[in-house]
């Protein structure tokens, strides 16, 4: 009961701090920031269901981003689809390629899982690059807009503004995160688990390894491509750069070193490695060779990430709830 | 007694390795069948047919008359035929009500943990049933091992060397416990290198050598054949002594 209380009481601090973002911060590239962040969360919460969760190595999740902003600016320029009809239909498509890639490459483990990830990876950014009839090749997309939001009884509402799109992005942060939460706490999120922890004898007590990853797969590649979605109509412009190795790099980092396996973890790695190489810009020329050392640094001393610290160290221990698969 | 799980004509080859050599087998409800051979004669080979893990290059396995030797692992575990394994594996890192209420989770049971718990009272553990699977001792993980797979409500159990590494005490444990599963009907396959085990619980005993099935019959008709002693044991006296 006290551990709900308290749970409840974060709660409701974390969220009037969120809501209260756009009013503190004036300045407008740090809004531009918690709005990327924004979109990341949503991105690694995904990519935490497929490494965090059955444990397997990914490395196409920027694939899915960029295959998501791409359906969702084709739509939008060439049939003038809305981006509230995009998004999902964004989702949708990532979510259908993800199981048809998956229906191939999940029977795989280890190495050969994650070289097919890689070449799929590539196999989309040379579409992207080379099919110029429809991605206008390196020329990229632009021209995307951000559509009106109608609210029933309000009419329609321009969130064009940093300030109003910010919302957007975390309402879809929070329902992403309650999603996640929801089904990594049932019985397909303890097959998840179970799965990572030991496939071989989960399959010999009759749990299909094969169905539970696709799940993971689709679903984080979903939210990939709506994450995407979101992304090319705030940014208006998308091209190949989309599907770069380093989009994939920085991806796994927010959930390794966030700390994969947790929910938190991911999220809170997308916020501070979003701000992070952000905020060193004023170090000039060091600015990447300390970002390496930070990284370094943190897998050297928080193994399982950032976030087992900050539990251990700043929340004392009658508060802590048991979550099995932050172990 | 009428088979439950019936294997025919079992051939297992590895490129150019005969693991298995048509090989049949047959148990019933509330029997316990032991596979005893030397190191490398293919018992693992059988149980991992059995189960789904290796598809026989010829033969058939049937449950309950329903060929199962093309299904996945975790459909033939669905259908009840669940195993344990040679070297212990477990959920290292999460709870053993975690852990054990895995074969319920398959079977969309709707209190898992319910069932976990049941199970491990069954074996004994449920007093440990908050520590992590990786906390217990080896004699305990064996035990673990057991609970795990009748959570996944099992009507054919496969015990891979269920004693192996027990002390006196921990294996008559094992013993009573296979004892009291067979009477409530399961039927139960059994590969020990525990002679006195084998002797003890089995109501049908077969040998394999080489892959190849050498000898089947109770276990005082095993142990008095030749062949099984000059095959399984070779002529030595002090490794028969085993036997005895």
């Amino acid at each position: 009961m006290l551990d709900q209380t308290r749970q409840r009481l974060a709660t409701a601090g974390l969220a009037v701090l969120l809501l209260s973002i756009p009013l503190v911060v004036r300045d407008s590239y740090y809004l531009h920031l918690f709005i990327i962040a924004g979109i990341f969360v949503i991105v690694a919460l995904g990519l935490d269901l497929i490494v965090g969760y059955v444990g397997q190595l990914s490395l196409a999740h920027a694939a899915f981003f960029g295959l998501g902003a791409y359906a969702s600016a084709l739509l939008s320029l060439r049939l003038q689809w809305s981006m509230w009809i995009g998004l999902p239909a964004a989702a949708l498509i990532t979510g259908v390629v993800a199981f048809l890639l998956g229906w191939v490459i999940l029977r795989t483990r280890g190495h050969r899982f994650i070289i097919i990830t890689v070449a799929f990876a590539e196999l989309m950014k040379l579409v992207a690059t080379n099919w110029v009839d429809v991605t206008r090749g390196f020329m990229g997309l632009p021209g995307l807009q951000i559509p009106n939001l109608y609210v029933p009884g309000i009419g329609a509402i321009d969130i064009t503004s940093k300030e109003r799109f910010y919302y957007v992005v975390l309402a879809g942060a929070v329902i992403t995160f309650v999603l996640c939460r929801k089904m990594v706490r049932s019985s397909i999120g303890r097959a998840f688990v179970l799965i990572r922890e030991n496939e071989v004898l989960a399959e010999s007590l009759g749990i299909s390894a094969f169905r539970y990853c696709m799940i993971a797969f689709v679903t984080g590649a979903a939210l990939a491509g709506a994450a995407g979605s979101l992304y090319a109509h705030y940014v208006g412009f998308v091209s190949p750069d989309l599907f770069n190795f380093s989009y994939v790099t920085i991806m796994l980092i927010m959930v390794i070193l966030g700390g994969k396996g947790t929910l938190i973890g991911p999220a809170l790695g997308a916020v501070i490695f979003t701000f992070l190489p952000e905020l060193l810009r004023d170090a000039s020329h060091w600015r990447m060779i300390i970002f390496s050392v930070i990284l370094i640094v943190t897998t050297l001393f928080m193994p399982r990430g950032i976030i087992f610290p900050i539990i251990e160290h700043l929340v004392p221990k009658r508060w802590r709830t048991r979550h099995a698969s932050a172990s | 007694m009428p088979a439950l799980l019936e294997a025919r004509d079992i051939t297992v080859r590895f490129g150019g390795l005969m693991a298995l050599k048509g090989v049949n087998l047959a148990v019933g409800a509330g029997e316990v069948l032991s596979v005893i051979g030397p190191n490398g004669a293919g018992k693992t080979t059988l149980f991992n047919v059995l189960t789904g893990r290796v598809k026989p290059t010829a033969g058939s396995v049937q449950l309950k008359g329903q060929s199962i030797e093309r299904l996945p692992a975790f459909r033939i575990a669905q259908l009840g035929v669940v195993r344990t394994f040679q070297k212990t594996e477990v959920f290292g890192p999460l709870s053993l009500v975690d852990g054990v209420a895995a074969g319920a989770l398959a079977h969309d049971d709707p209190d898992p943990s319910a069932r976990a718990r049941e199970a491990l009272d069954i074996v004994g553990l449920l007093g440990k049933a908050k520590l992590t699977a990786h906390q217990l001792s080896y004699g305990d993980q064996r035990l673990l091992e057991l609970a795990q797979a009748l959570a996944a409500k099992p009507t054919v159990l496969l015990l891979d060397e269920p004693a192996s590494g027990m002390n006196h005490q921990e294996s008559a444990h094992i013993v009573r416990l296979i004892g009291e599963l067979r009477t409530q009907g399961l039927a139960i396959i059994l590969v020990e290198h525990n002679m006195q085990v084998v002797m003890t619980i089995s109501d049908r005993v077969i040998v394999i050598n080489y892959g190849e099935k050498i000898a089947e019959g109770r276990p005082e008709e095993v142990r008095a054949d030749r062949q099984v002693i000059e095959a399984y044991l070779g002529v030595d006296s002090s490794a028969n002594a085993d036997l005895r």
